[in-house]
């Protein structure tokens, strides 16, 4: 999975400059999309609550504008780590200031994980 | 605030490594919880299938991308350790579900996103194309 952090770098980009990286960025998405290699992918509104604490308490994100805000993400299908670092260094956003999160997807919840891992060593 | 979006919700699971602070008889009951959580929230035509992150990655920066570090770190309670997609149209709704996960009691938060229709650069570069035509008009 990429994860786009940033959401504060498009500041200091002309309307010219915006539509640029608009276009190479949806010129590359539709790209991995035709090879097969992006599933999914879909750009996220700035408006964020975060829910947390046994009481539930709702906030307002406090990333709604920073370097480490999440813009959206991209869902790769492809066969090593390797590969998807390779494409995350092809994101058009990255001369601007943005940075990509590369993160492979677990086969199960961790929380899952976890529980046989300790089963195994109980049983040893 | 715009309450309505038909583009669904996005809730990213932020958290450290809490579970790994449970018993195995916590974990477990909570494993079910989560499971009958989600499969009711499917059934409802809520949500749609999430995935889990494992906790290793790396973050590339730079021009062509020549930083790469790794991290972020497991330890952070920032960190995401996954996420779900909602198919409801209001961010209430869409705060209610996130509210009613079985793991906020122990640990980490979730952050609910609306998903855009569009990517926000076209959105502004449309605004300020606008803002241009005034001026000039």
């Amino acid at each position: 999975m990429l994860l786009f952090r940033g959401n504060d770098w498009t500041k200091s980009l002309s309307p010219e400059e915006k539509q640029k990286v608009t276009d190479q960025w949806m010129a590359w998405f539709k790209r991995l999309t035709d090879d097969g290699k992006a599933i999914a992918g879909n750009p996220l509104e700035r408006e964020s609550k975060i829910v947390s604490g046994k009481n539930r308490v709702v906030s307002d994100g406090p990333f709604a504008e920073s370097k480490e805000a999440i813009g959206g993400y991209f869902l790769l299908d492809v066969a090593s780590f390797d590969d998807a670092v390779a494409i995350a260094r092809e994101c058009p956003g990255l001369p601007h200031g943005v940075q990509v999160e590369v993160r492979p997807v677990a086969g199960e919840c961790p929380i899952a994980s976890e529980l046989k891992h300790d089963a195994q060593f109980a049983h040893a | 605030m715009n309450t309505q979006n038909q583009n669904g919700y996005m809730l990213l699971y932020r958290s450290d490594e809490w579970y790994n602070r449970l018993s195995q008889e916590e974990l477990q009951k909570l494993i079910n919880q989560n499971k009958a959580w989600f499969e009711r929230l499917t059934g409802q035509g809520k949500a749609k299938p999430g995935r889990a992150l494992e906790r290793t990655g790396v973050t590339v920066s730079g021009k062509n991308g020549r930083f790469v570090m790794d991290g972020p770190f497991a330890e952070s309670k920032e960190a995401i350790g996954g996420y779900l997609t909602l198919d409801v149209e209001t961010i209430e709704e869409a705060i209610a579900i996130a509210q009613s996960s079985p793991g906020l009691a122990y640990g980490g938060s979730i952050e609910v996103r609306p998903m855009a229709d569009e990517c926000p650069l076209d959105v502004r570069a449309r605004e300020l194309a606008r803002e241009e035509q005034l001026v000039n008009a």
